[in-house]
Order: C-alpha cells, then structure tokens, then sequence
C-alpha cells in the first residue's frame, strides 16, 4: 500500500512523515519520529503504556492510525517537560517511588497529566480512576495514586 | 561480622536514582534501542499443539519486497534447544512453538511475510492438562516417617488444592536487538541476566563467551520469566547474521503469553497430622506440576520444599512430580514453586487451626521452626519470623471482621519462608575513585526494576562516606563490568551488596577496588521469611471478593533502602491478589489453543484492585549471612498472600475454595446459592 | 494489520458512497483496529467518519426527548448532565465500561456494533460459527463467560454496557445509508445472530448509524446500572443489569428490565417487567421480579453461577431504585 505524506503536531512542533496508512500512532512515534518514551505493550488496547494526549485527552496510541491524528495535538512523554524543568506529576512519581521498571511509567503520567489538565484538584477516587486504564505489572499502584495526590497538591498550592 | 554502617546513608528512603531517566522517557529499553539499519523481525508459531512440520515453503516470504532475510527449520543450523528439541524443530510441541521467522524493514513487512510462508503440519496427538499429561519421575523428600507421624495424629487435614497455570505478563515483551560486529555479536537484550543470556546465547551459536556481549540498561519487568537465553535472541542473531544488519525482535503479547514461561499449575495432595495441643507430627504432600511441553531451565519451581521447612516437624514426606503437556514450558515465576506450595500449606494450616479450634498464630508458634531441618543447620536469624508474626499481629489488630449482612469481612493469616534470598557468590563489583568526593561502582550485572542500582549505590556511599549524589553506577553490560548474577531468587543485593562493600573499602586504599561476594556460613542456614494477615470483604450474593486491608512482616535482614523495600512488598502483594482472586491461563482442551494469551482476558490486577498494604517489615542485619546483612525482599512477599486472602474468604463466609483463582462460580456454589 | 487505504469523507454523501463491500468506517476504532490487528476482519479501505459534520456529535434535548450523536465519545454519555440526572442507567454505564482512554476514544455509534469478546470468536486459529465456521465450540468449551439466553447458535455475549442501559429507556437508533434514513427501535436493531446473518445488528453494509433517541419519561422515573466483573474495573460485564422504574404512590407504574452479559445481545426479562408492573414496591415483588428474570435460562456447564448473580443484581438494583424513589 501507497505511503501517505501526513503532518503531526507533537508536542507543540510540527513533524512531516510519511506512512502506511495502517501505521499506528504508538508505531509513528516510537518509528518514525524517534519518541521512544511512549511504550508499547499489548498493541491491543489492553494495558494503557501506549497512552497519549490527543487534545488534551487520554488515549491508546495502539488504537489510533497515525493518519487519523493529522490535525490534532499529540503530547507524549517528551513533551511534558518544560524548560528542562520536569513537570510536577514526574517530580512527584520519583518522590513517591511510584515505579519500579518503569515501562508503564510514561502511560500513568500522560493519563494523569490529562486528569490534571482537566481537573487541577482531583479527589484521590478520581485520581485511581484515572491510571484504571494503565495496568502496572510491578504493582506499584498505591505510589502512583499517591504521586498523583502530591502533584496535585503541589498544582494547587502553587496555583 | 562486621561492623554496623557508619554515614547514615544505608537505611534511608532514597528515590532510586533513575527514576528522572524513567518517567522522562529517557530511560532506553531494548524495544527503544534503534541502531542504524536496523530491521524488526517476527516469528511464525505453530497454530496446533502438537505437530510435525512436513514441508516449510518461505519463498514468497523472502520475495516480498522489504524482507532481507527468512528462517526456518529448512535451513535453520541444528541447534539444540530445550535438551531434547531444536531451535527450529520439525516437532512442535505446544500452539506458540516457533515455526519460521522474518526479518524486514518494518514490522508491518514482516507481518505480511509471516502470512505468506506455506507451512504444511501434520497434527499430532495432543495433551493439555494437569491430569492427562505424561508424568516423569516423582523427585521424593523424606525425614522420619510421615505414614507413623499420621497414626499418631490426634487430628488429621487431608486435602487437595490446586493452583492455576499464571503467566508473568511483564509489560516490556520479552525482546532483543542483536548486531555482529565482526564475528562478535552484541545483543540488547530485555533481561534478568546479561551473563547468562551471554552464556546461552553464546554456546548456541558456538561462540567463545567473551564474544557476546548483553546490553541491558533498563527493563520492564521479567518476574522470572526473562532469566534464560529463550529462542528469539538466537533468532534475532541468525537473521542478523543472514541480513548483515542488526535486527530488533519484539514479542507480540501473546507470543509472549505462549512461549515465554509461566507458572506452572500444580495439585497438592496434602496430609497434616497435629497432636490436640497443635503439635504437628507428619506433613505430607503429593504433588502434580505442570510443566509444559519442556524443561526451559532456569530456577526449578520447587513446590514440596515450603513443605519441609517452614514448620517444626519430624515426620515429614513430599513428592512432586513433572507433568509434560502440549502447552508452553513453564519458567519461574515470582517465587516459583513456593507461592503455589504455600497455598496448599497454609490453607491446610488454617483448616488445622480450625480443627483444633486453635489461634492461627498461635499453632504457627507451637511448631516454630528454629533449624533448617533439611540442612540440619540452625537459621543465621532463629527469632526472625518469630518477630515477623508479632509485628504482623500488631498491625492487623484494627482489621474488624463483619459476619452480619451481605457483606461479610474476614480476617486471614498466612506465613512463608523462601529457598534463597541469601545471595551466594560468584559475584563481583569494582569501585572507583574519580576523585576525593567522587567515585563509581561496576559491576556487569542488571537492575530489573527492584533498585539494585540505588541500593549499591547507596552501600558504596555509606562505605566512603560520600554523599549518594556522588555516587554514580554502570550496571547491566556483560562486557563492561565484572560478573554478577542473575537476578533471581531474590538474591542479587546480598550478593552483590557485600561484594560492593569490599571493593568500595578497597578503592579507599587505591581508588580502584574489586570486590568479591564472600561465601555463605558454613555451619548455618540463611532464611527469608514473612508473615502476612488479609482482610477482605465477600458479597454473599454476587460473589464479589474485596481485598481490603494487608499487613506484612518479612525478614529481608538489613534495610538498605525502606522506600524500595516497600515497593517490593507492595508489589509482590499486588501480583499475589491476582494470583488469589482472577489471574488464570485459559486452554481449549478441544483444540489445545490459549484462549487469553492477552491482557483482556488474561487479567491482571489494576490500580482498583490493589489494597492497602500495611508494610511491617523487620529491619534486622543478619551479619552472619553477610557482611552487609542484608538478604532477598523481591519475591518473599508474594509467598504467603494467596493463602491468607483464602483464609480471609473463610473467615468472612465459612467456606473454604481449595482451587486458586477464587471465581465467583466457586464461590456461590460453594455457598449454595 | 493487513495493508488498507484510508479516505476522510468530508461529506456524508461521500462516505456512504465509499462504504459497501470491503470498507468500513473508522470513529474510534477502539474495536475495528483489533480486530483487523487480530485478522478477523480485513478491509481494503477505511472511511473516516469523525469529521462529518453531518454526523451529530453533541447530546441534545429537544420536544422528542434527547438525541444522542452517534460519534459522542462515551466519556461525554458518561459527563452529560442530561444524562446523569435523567437517564443515569446510561451514564452509569458509559462510565462503567472500558477505561477512561478507551471511553475518550469510543463512540456510541461504534459501541452499538462492536463484535462480542468471545474468547473462541477473537482467537484466529479458531473458526467459530459466528466467523462462518460449523460450530460454536464455546458450547461444549470453556464457556463461564458465554449466554444463558437466546437459543442461537452462537452463545457469545454482547459487550457494550451503554446497550443494554438504552434498551431499558426504549431507545431508537437512526441510521442513515444510500436509499436515505431509516429509524429502528433499538430492539429491532440489535437482532440475535442468524445462519442467515452472522452479526448482531441489523445495519446494511453501506449504513452508519447517525443517532441514537432517547424518549422523554416522567420525571420521577428512576433509572440504575450495575455490572458484575472479574476485577474492580476494566473488565466486560459477567453479567450486569439496567433497571429503569417508575413509582405511583408506592405502585409500579413502569418497570424495565434488561440483563447484559447473559445473551448475544442485551436482554429484555419482560416477565421480571410483569411480575413489577401494577405490584406496590417491596423486597418480596423485588425477589419474585429476580426469579422471573431468569426463567428460560439455559446456563451452559460453566455459567451456572450466573443465574445467582443476575437475580442479585437485579434485587439490588430494584432495591436501590425503590430507596431513591
């Protein structure tokens, strides 16, 4: 099957690519452009370390085609970091050791980085409901609400 | 012995210290590792449990445009593999088993060729479970003599529990990408042990050890499972050599959940004898594990031996026998062998408790083992699980029970000890000296996730008397570092901690120190152990069980690092309520096929299925296992968990499921509903 | 995945005239990709549907009662105010379904036509009769997930929870195809699957669904949706329950009832309905509307457990509809 010429907004910047239409967006990043951050897994929707922002929202890299995110705003892993300065839910996971191989890390932050994005105060049930959709084989999912907690605490004190 | 840490810095709470690389993205597993030209290859599995492969066509597979190199067992080099069978065997013994494979320009290529090698099978006979499969030998354990030790009973549980196959599921799929330079062959490998991948690998392929070398920076999660050199990194090496270019291998999911380990399932036939006040006087245990289609290799799954040690008794008998089926080789899992036997252990132990109307603990206490009564040798720590079932008793004193209602809540305990955790040597570290505030320890081993990269680097500190920012590591190259072990049974901090204790205290002396992991005592045995209570909450009417609340003591010796230990602990007890509760590898005894090789159906635990976990484990040196004092934390707490969320799901309703995992078609009909 | 064209229609005249044989549209594709990743379906072309703006996305209420856009995203069934407070089984059940990155990606129009997660259906190697094959091999197989009801040859259940919560409020589906737009009661088009038509729905190939209508209700209707899994979350529903009720002085003035988990498709316990309708509410109605639920069914050797289960959910469900009213 033909290539396909598309555009990416990822993490703010515009990246050209070409590709099959049935690349996946998690094979897109992790392939073509080099964004190695976000994992991937199960390639079946099923465990969460592919998870993205597209638009600001949570969603399965493995599900989506890369060509059907033209157009949208793609943040990965990569892009949470601002002015070399980590963000507060990767400060908090180191704090709250809220991993241990760290393969799913890069999912659990994104899904948290949407909650926050949407909800700067999430109740602590909203944070755990927020990473359901991350499985952490390592188990640390007592951290990781408890990360969430601090840099949720954090957003809103300095808020 | 030796003498206690001096600078403060073993013993606190650090954040392991690659954590910035990890929640970055920064940290670069062997499924990130992208070397220029490098191709992504597949493997074509066997779709029948048991076959042979009589003619093997791949010649529109290697002309499809973007393949650069094809293999299988038409000219595959006769490798063998799983003692009895080849890389690339023309009998295939379990759905999964690897047929073909294709190296490509992108996954999506090697995907398309996979589907056009002809392969004509020819099905075989097939077995799939515990009961039919063929048995080997029984592997029988004796001391004094149980058939007596049962006469003399006062009390007698007989029972038989069983335990489901598991699979491991680590999140980072088992994967490597292998590139010659030369005719030496590097390989980065998803692995627990860079040298004995080195080692395998090396001799498949008849290369001299030093000509391989393992890269594993990060990796995520092996849980046992990735401690062998398995096939594809063979594969991987062949096609790459055949390609002339490096070629990365992933597992798909359910490649993963097919061919690369789990747990084995097993049947425990058990007999506990105990006098009225609760002595016991036989233990016994006839054991069926299912081993699948091969011996992998790795740690054996040794379920008879929780049977011999962890209670006082004279009169004991354990058998367990392999049974071979036409499914996956089962491979250590978290504590393999002993989280199954301490299911039927401490379930008996409960039902005996019950029996004699006893306290739990209590009965425990009564026949509190001080000895290693296989080794005949007295423990280096006697009173550490003594402390362990104090402390746990403590920390559960606040779980209520509710046995109104429809929903009922229990309590319920359960005690483990572990095979290994003590480390041994071989095992090797250098520290160097940068300068007087600086310096940098080595060593060739991996850090799989537990920490082992801030805990040395938290003993190095301490022996220096640096602070552990000035501490830096190079860990997981088999070519860049000296040998350390695999990391498995929860060993690899007390072999390499005391190693890299020497070579720090030596590079005081020469800014460059190696240091030797020295031997285990000799008139002694070295223990890890715990104790942990669960309660949990059963709907009466739906089933539905709740693991509430888990306290858990272990003896793991010295703390070096609470914040990891406790994560060990968290997360050893996570996988232990999915073992207990949901976790179950599905087989279609029609067709032989895995029917969940995946994490849909296939369920593992999520963050809503954690409970708390109350962690109350000892920080107690054991200086006479090592001169650092400390032992395994990894796996011990997996060991107790399923048996006291059983017990617990007793407690609560009064009803005892003998068969892991505890459905709720178990449950109801247990209860008549 | 096998190699496929992909077309974003920027009309619906367009995209339906791409549809037919061997296209499909693509909305979420949180199942469509499975299984084409699965090799259970190919499909030489995918049609973008997202940006249709002929397509209604957003929840509205109008004099006919709320009209749901086919490519509302669950996580907007499960937000929506509307919904919460009016028809709360549904949103209860968009919320109780997958994950929130799924429910961020899902649309109700695909979750209406997802294929069932039958173990024997989704594996590749296995040609289960709903895939054209003989047999159901679930019958006599591994079968603790598989239908008490239906009598069909395939013993599959059906997956969506959003389903079985619009059954229970009488929905209607509009679709839209080439000879125009048609509307279907919703228990009209999710049909049990047939050796005539192997699938659940009874959508035409070149037909999407546009809508999704919910009838207006009297105000003091009381609507909840419970679902029994293996674990806490992520998980399809062993079995679950969508009640909507309706209390006159104390009287059951209207009463539905529909199980998911027990059939190929959603099911409707009209003789639980029955046995509520015209009864004052109370515990012993309650028990005798559970039993009635689960008259007919015909568990398999391994689903047995779910008969017990169903009757207490829909207890319980009853119960709490009753409390709140």
């Amino acid at each position: 099957m033909e290539a396909t010429d598309l555009v990416l907004r990822v993490n703010g910047v515009e990246r050209p690519l070409s590709v099959e239409p049935r690349r996946t967006l998690v094979d897109a990043l992790r392939f073509d452009l080099g964004l190695t951050g976000t994992k991937k897994s199960c390639d079946m929707g099923d465990c969460g370390a592919c998870t993205v922002m597209v638009d600001g929202r949570a969603e399965y890299a493995c599900l989506r085609l890369a060509v059907d995110c033209a157009g949208h705003d793609v943040t990965t892993i990569e892009g949470l970091e601002k002015d070399g300065r980590m963000h507060a839910l990767q400060r908090a996971f180191v704090e709250a050791d809220a991993l241990q191989c760290g393969f799913c890390t890069p999912g659990q932050i994104m899904s948290l980085a949407a909650l926050l994005q949407a909800k700067p105060s999430p109740s602590p049930a909203e944070i755990l409901r927020a990473v359901s959709g991350n499985l952490c084989r390592c188990g640390a999912y007592r951290n990781i609400v408890r990360a969430g907690t601090l840099a949720a605490q954090g957003g809103a004190r300095r808020g | 012995m030796r003498r206690e840490p001096e600078h403060g810095v073993v013993g606190r709470p650090h954040p392991r210290i690659e954590a910035p690389d990890k929640v970055t993205g920064r940290a670069r597993y062997s499924a990130d590792v992208r070397l220029p030209g490098q191709l992504q290859a597949r493997i074509l599995r066997s779709p029948h449990p048991h076959a042979r492969v009589v003619g093997v066509d791949t010649g529109a597979a290697a002309a499809l445009p973007g393949v650069r190199a094809v293999i299988s067992s038409a000219d595959a080099p006769a490798i063998r593999w799983y003692e009895k069978s080849l890389l690339f065997d023309t009998t295939l013994r379990f759905a999964g088993d690897e047929v073909a494979a294709v190296a490509a320009e992108t996954e999506e290529i090697a995907e398309d060729a996979l589907r056009l090698i002809r392969v004509e099978y020819q099905p075989l006979p097939f077995n799939v479970s515990l009961e039919d499969g063929a048995r080997g030998e029984a592997d029988v354990y004796r001391r004094g003599d149980a058939a007596r030790g049962l006469r003399e009973a006062e009390v007698v549980v007989e029972q038989v529990y069983t335990t489901q196959t598991a699979l491991h599921n680590a999140l980072e799929p088992h994967g490597c990408v292998a590139a010659w330079e030369g005719e030496r062959l590097v390989l980065y490998e998803s692995t627990q042990g860079v040298f004995s991948v080195r080692d395998g690998v090396a001799e498949a392929l008849g290369l001299a050890k030093d000509a391989v070398r393992v890269v594993t920076p990060h990796m995520g999660g092996g849980f046992g499972a990735k401690q062998i050199a398995w096939k594809h990194s063979v594969i991987a090496a062949l096609l790459a050599r055949r390609a002339g270019r490096p070629v990365q291998i992933l597992l798909e999911r359910d490649a993963e959940n097919l061919a690369a380990g789990n747990r084995n399932a097993t049947r425990q036939r058990v007999r506990l004898g105990a006098r009225r006040d609760g002595t016991l006087t036989a233990v016994e245990a006839r054991i069926l594990m299912q081993v699948g289609a091969y011996s992998a290799g790795g740690e054996s799954s040794a379920v008879a031996g929780i049977y011999s040690t962890l209670y006082r008794c004279a009169n004991v008998h354990t058998e367990q026998v392999q049974v071979f089926t036409n499914t996956g080789p089962a491979i250590a899992f978290r504590a393999p062998g002993y989280a199954e036997g301490a299911f039927g252990l401490e379930s008996a132990m409960d039902e005996l408790a019950r029996a004699l109307r006893m306290d739990p603990i209590e009965l425990r206490l009564r026949n509190y083992a001080e000895r290693h009564q296989e080794k005949d040798k007295p423990y280096t720590s006697p009173e550490s699980l003594r402390r362990c079932y104090e402390r746990v008793k403590e920390a559960s004193a606040a779980f209520e029970r509710q046995h109104r209602g429809k929903r009922r809540r229990g309590i319920g305990f359960a005690a483990g000890d572990w095979i290994a955790g003590s480390g041994s040597p071989p095992g090797y570290a250098w520290v160097r000296l940068e300068d007087e505030q600086h310096a940098t320890v080595i060593t060739g081993a991996q850090d799989i996730g537990t920490g082992t990269r801030t805990a040395l680097c938290q003993v190095a500190a301490d022996e220096l008397g640096l602070p552990l920012e000035n501490v830096s590591i190079q860990i997981g190259d088999s070519g860049a570092g000296p040998y350390g072990p695999t990391s498995h049974g929860s060993t690899t901090l007390a072999t390499l901690g005391p190693a890299v204790r020497a070579a720090a205290e030596a590079a005081r002396e020469n800014r460059h120190g190696e240091g030797a992991r020295g031997p285990n005592p000799q008139g002694k045995a070295v223990r890890t152990c715990g104790a942990q209570c669960a309660q949990v909450e059963v709907d009466l009417e739906t089933g539905e069980i709740t693991v509430l609340r888990l306290a858990a003591a272990h003896d793991c010796g010295l703390v070096v690092n609470p914040l990891l230990v406790d994560s060990q602990v968290l997360g050893a007890v996570t996988q232990g309520v999915g073992f207990a509760l949901f976790e179950e590898r599905r087989v279609d005894r029609a067709s032989g096929l895995v029917l969940n090789a995946n994490l849909e159906e296939y369920k593992v635990p999520t963050a809503a299925d954690a409970p708390e976990v109350r962690n109350v484990t000892l920080s107690m040196p054991d200086l006479e296992a090592n001169v650092l004092g400390s032992k395994g934390i990894g796996e011990p707490p997996i060991i107790p968990a399923a048996p006291a969320i059983a017990n617990a799901v007793f407690d609560a309703v009064g009803v005892r499921i003998r068969d892991l995992p505890l459905l709720r078609e178990k449950l109801l009909e247990a209860l008549g509903r | 995945m096998r190699p496929f064209s992909y077309s974003s229609a920027r009309t619906l005249d367009e995209a339906i005239g791409l549809l037919g044989a061997g296209a499909r549209p693509l909305a979420g594709g949180t199942d469509l990709l499975p299984l084409m990743k699965a090799d259970l379906g190919h499909f030489d072309r995918l049609v973008d549907i997202k940006r249709l703006a002929a397509l209604p996305r957003r929840i509205e209420e109008n004099g006919e009662g709320v009209v749901l856009g086919a490519l509302a995203t669950l996580s907007e069934l499960a937000a929506s105010p509307t919904l919460q407070e009016r028809y709360r089984a549904l949103a209860q059940a968009a919320d109780a379904a997958a994950t929130p990155q799924l429910r961020n990606m899902a649309t109700l129009g695909g979750n209406l036509l997802q294929r069932p997660r039958c173990w024997y259906f989704r594996h590749s190697r296995i040609p289960c009769w709903l895939k054209g094959g003989e047999n159901c091999p679930a019958r006599d197989g591994e079968n603790r997930e598989h239908a008490l009801f239906g009598d069909a040859p395939c013993v599959a259940v059906h997956p969506s929870d959003p389903a079985a919560a619009l059954l229970a409020f009488d929905a209607d589906v509009r679709l839209v195809g080439r000879a125009g737009e048609r509307t279907l009661a919703l228990s009209d088009f999710l049909r049990l699957p047939s050796d005539r038509r192997r699938v659940e729905t009874s959508l035409a190939e070149e037909e999407l669904v546009s809508a999704v209508r919910l009838a207006p209700h009297p105000p003091e209707t009381k609507s909840i949706y419970l679902k029994a899994m293996d674990r806490k979350v992520w998980a399809f529903a062993l079995v679950s329950v969508a009640a909507v009720l309706r209390l006159a002085e104390r009287r059951i003035a209207h009463a539905r009832i529909v199980l998911g988990g027990v059939a190929p498709i959603p099911w409707r316990a009209h003789a639980a309905e029955a046995a509520l309708v015209g009864q004052a509410a109370g515990a012993g109605v309650f028990e005798r509307a559970a039993q009635a639920a689960l008259e007919g069914a015909r568990p398999l050797a391994g689903n047995g457990y779910k008969l017990p289960l169903a009757r207490a959910l829909v207890r319980r469900a009853l119960g709490e509809l009753a409390d709140a009213a």
